[in-house]
């Protein structure tokens, strides 16, 4: 039966390089803060930093509220920086990065090679714990655009990261957060001058390969007033029978009239149909809306992971200013996803508009867990919320949390959520149309995220519906 | 805690002396968790530790009392009539029922009381129970006309606060109305209720909630449902006046076509704080549920809702439907909501909807170019904004009198 082979399809992306590493003393301590800091030639305010953010971490406690539990996380048995060995002194351009790198690359389809032009998307590579590759510089620094590995932005720009640099996510927030400002390793840093419209898509790819490793990115983008700019984030990691940890902090901040578009897909190792391995995904994603009219807007479409736990946020300070948030979260064998958003609303007439698209199969639990909190002050202010969520059998989960709260009379919020199968008149419809149970299910799928689907850049939305696709594979039939 | 809480175990009579030691012992309990607060999940948007720390210095337990008044009686339809004064069971006439079909008594005995959804109340109320009333009606009886409880509360009872459980069983085939009428004086007291409610097959089971004037009492309700086959029962919630309430309410709908509905309309004005927080478990195949929750906030009013619907793996085609509304009258008014789905079956209808905001502009100057002054435009979107909660209750007489005594509500909004 076509099902069953399909069930038995493995992870595309879940191949292993055979590469040389260079890591850190396993566990966390001073020590490994200390030697993070010193690979990677930090100045003494970041180490300053960094040790702050571990003394803050010794009294927190890690959070239980969420749906999804898991087993206790060993902290002192993870590797906190692993990079390759090529990698130990940086290469000044694409031609010194070791070939082996380039390989995985083209294997994931990402053009890191900047002669083939594929895609024209600006490409920053991230290898377990180093930025590998920053593709387009020269035609973004002619616009005064920065975008580099952040361990480069905290050399060249300190000034930038300092005033930004945790403003949005603070040091003491909460436990996963606070571990990433004590250990994070590389990730993207971004700032858009004034006046300025990013000629191109940014885009980052993450790619944990070295096993018993957590990955601990931190991204910062700032827009400064009257910039735009999209940027786009993917990831994979190989098949490993362990569960790695990822837990990576993105801080977004949008000055006046700025706008900043952030879209992810996400498609870490799920672990096997039997829910053995796979990623924790517990990343804290927070942007700030600071100036007037500021606009960020978040999608991400959740397809991997075998925990799944984020909640990317708005926070609206500006008046006139814009959150929007469009998810897909699709589950299925034995993933878990608690994800959905949080809409804090300070600023007079500030709007928020909230899609969130589930979808459950085989064993999995699917939970949108959100918040609009519209402020005394906020007037005039106005939520949309919809989450819809499908299920797929009845082995699996699908939950709705949202919390609303509105301490204004001039304010509105609507909020509306449903959950229900697909409908068997469509499958039939398109069965007597000669397509198989697969393909009308895979159609249904991608007509019910649409809506979410047609916010992503060109780029992704291709690789998206193939995604949506792909990761319900076997389980109809 | 052990401050504010003055508690004289000798003022109570007691059967024997395990009795004694098993409500010290839940008192103990009591004591060391405490009052809920907001780090509780249940409680997060009505903190009850603070909200009775702030208006209470110290809380006893209730005097013997003397009760000579004479209680206003309602004449806007037949019914029969329970009194209960001060939480526990004082008359009733029961003549328009056939004799021996309905029974009413002093609740004896806390054996046999499972509260589903448990907090440290729940202590607190084993702990200083004063019993309440034992409800049952007898199987294939249909009631002739609604049971009426007086709830009164006497004028002295400052700080003094109240436990009572009650049992309601609605034998199968049978059906029961039953309107709760809370009557308060001035005084500030607080007032903790169980209630535990089985329905069995095929029964139908209304239930009314109705507060008669303002009153200065901190209510907490606790009802635990469980429903039988093709049994229905329905809730109507009209408990605005107090200045602060909660209603928990825990359905379990364990076999098929059950169908449960809680409606509720409140109309909260300053210093008043109402929480109503369902549960819907659906255990069983082709049950419905139904909530539908209003509230106009005026003032520095708060109003909560949080309501979760859990549809089990084997509860095929189950109909489940909530929705929450609010209108925010006044800057600092606030409206809390957490509307929760949490579904294991796939063949299954489940929504809600939630919506807060100001009067529609639009509406009132509808009603204003019709010749219709504004507060009277208010007064009328009001009015048509709750009454919808009323259109399942097929009793004209009934519905007349409810309508009458929001109309009474919405009068005092300015």
């Amino acid at each position: 039966m076509k099902s069953e082979e399909l069930k038995n399809q493995e992870y595309k992306y879940g191949f292993t390089t055979e590469i040389e590493n260079f890591k850190a003393p396993k566990g966390l301590s001073e020590k490994t803060i200390r030697f993070i800091s010193e690979v990677k030639k930090e100045p003494k305010w970041m180490l300053d930093w960094r040790l702050k953010a571990f003394n803050r971490l010794k009294v927190l406690k890690e959070p239980n509220w969420q749906k999804p539990k898991y087993p206790k996380i060993n902290y002192q048995d993870l590797y906190y920086y692993s990079a390759p060995k090529s990698m130990k002194e940086k290469p000044k351009s694409l031609d010194e990065v070791d070939p082996k790198l380039i390989e995985t690359y083209n294997k994931l389809g990402i053009p890191l090679n900047e002669q083939k032009r594929l895609s024209g998307v600006a490409v920053d590579a991230v290898f377990d714990s180093v930025s590998v590759a920053t593709t387009f510089k020269g035609e973004l620094d002619k616009k005064g655009i920065i975008f580099c590995p952040i361990s480069e932005a905290i050399q060249k720009h300190p000034d930038l990261v300092k005033k930004y640099l945790g403003s949005v996510i603070p040091l003491s927030d909460h436990y996963f957060a606070t571990l990433n400002s004590a250990v994070f390793t590389d990730g993207s840093f971004v700032y858009i001058p004034p006046n300025t419209r990013c000629p191109m898509e940014l885009s980052t790819y993450f790619r944990i390969n070295a096993s018993e490793t957590g990955q601990f990115e931190r991204t910062l983008i700032i827009a400064d007033k009257g910039s735009y700019v999209s940027y786009l984030e993917g990831c994979t990691a190989p098949m490993r029978d362990e569960n790695q940890l990822h837990a990576a902090n993105v801080e977004l901040v949008a000055l006046d009239d700025a706008e900043i578009k952030y879209s992810t897909v996400q498609n870490w190792y799920p672990g096997d149909k039997d829910g053995i391995g796979g990623i924790y995904n517990f990343v804290t994603k927070r942007g700030a809306c600071r100036g007037r009219n500021s606009k960020i807007s978040w999608t991400q479409v959740e397809t991997g992971s075998a925990i799944t736990w984020k909640y990317p946020s708005c926070i609206l300070q500006g008046d006139n200013s814009v959150g929007e948030f469009y998810s897909i979260a699709i589950t299925n064998n034995h993933q878990k996803a608690d994800t959905g958003t949080k809409m804090i609303h300070l600023g007079k007439n500030t709007k928020s508009k909230i899609i969130s698209k589930g979808i459950s199969a085989g064993q999995a639990d699917n939970t949108y867990r959100g918040l609009v909190d519209i402020g005394a002050k906020a007037k005039n202010s106005r939520n949309y919320t919809q989450c819809d969520s499908l299920l797929m059998g009845n082995k699996c989960g699908a939950h709705t949390v949202p919390y609303i709260r509105n301490k204004n009379s001039s304010s509105t919020i609507e909020h509306e959520a449903t959950t229900s199968k697909i409908n068997e008149d469509q499958l039939f419809y398109c069965n007597q149309r000669g397509l198989n149970q697969e393909e009308a299910v895979s159609l249904i799928v991608n007509g019910f995220c649409k809506e979410v689907l047609q916010q992503l850049p060109m780029e992704f939305a291709v690789e998206a519906q193939k995604l949506v696709s792909i990761s319900l594979e076997g389980s109809v039939g | 805690m052990e401050q504010l809480f003055n508690i004289d175990f000798k003022r109570m009579n007691f059967s024997n002396d395990k009795e004694v030691a098993d409500r010290k012992k839940n008192f103990e309990l009591f004591l060391k968790g405490g009052l809920p607060n907001k780090k509780n999940e249940n409680w997060k948007f009505s903190d009850l530790n603070s909200i009775i720390s702030k208006n209470f210095k110290s809380i006893t337990n209730n005097d013997e009392y003397e009760f000579e008044e004479k209680i206003e009686l309602i004449h806007d339809f037949d019914h029969n009539k329970v009194i209960l004064v001060n939480g526990s069971l004082r008359s009733y006439d029961l003549h328009f029922e056939e004799k021996g079909k309905v029974k009413i008594e002093t609740l004896k005995s806390l054996e046999g009381f499972h509260h589903q959804s448990k907090n440290n109340l729940d202590y607190l109320n084993k702990a200083l129970s004063i019993g309440g009333f034992n409800l049952e009606v007898q199987q294939n009886y249909k009631c002739k006309k609604p049971i009426m409880i007086y709830n009164y509360f006497t004028a002295n009872l400052n700080n003094k606060i109240i436990n009572n459980s009650n049992k309601i069983k609605v034998s199968q085939n049978s059906e029961l109305t039953l309107i709760e009428y809370n009557i308060g004086k001035k005084s500030k007291f607080i007032k903790n209720t169980f209630e535990q409610i089985n329905i069995y097959k095929g029964a139908v089971f209304k239930n009314i909630i109705l507060q008669k004037a303002k009153c200065n009492g901190y209510f907490y309700k606790n009802i635990s449902c469980r429903q039988d086959y093709n049994s229905s029962y329905q809730n109507f919630i009209l408990s605005s006046g107090l200045k602060f309430n909660k209603i928990e309410i825990d359905i379990i709908l364990e076999k098929e076509k059950s169908s449960c509905h809680i409606l509720s309309g409140l109309n909260l004005s300053k210093e008043e704080h109402q929480e109503i927080k369902t549960q819907i478990n659906h255990m069983a195949p082709n049950c419905k549920s139904y909530q539908k929750i209003k509230n106009v906030l005026e003032g520095d009013s708060k109003g909560v809702y949080q309501g979760k619907i859990f549809v089990k793996d084997i509860a095929q085609k189950t109909d489940a439907y909530q929705l929450s509304k609010a209108l925010i009258l006044n800057d600092q008014a606030e409206f809390n909501a957490k509307p929760e789905l949490e579904i294991y079956a796939d063949d299954v209808k489940c929504s809600h909807g939630s919506s807060s905001g100001s009067i529609d502009d639009e509406a009132i100057h509808y009603l204003m170019t019709r010749g219709i002054e504004l507060r009277a435009a208010k007064k009328l979107l009001i009015k048509g904004f709750l009454n919808e909660i009323f259109d399942n209750i097929p009793e004209q007489k009934i519905r007349t009198f409810l309508e009458k005594s929001i109309e009474v509500q919405i009068d005092e909004i300015r």
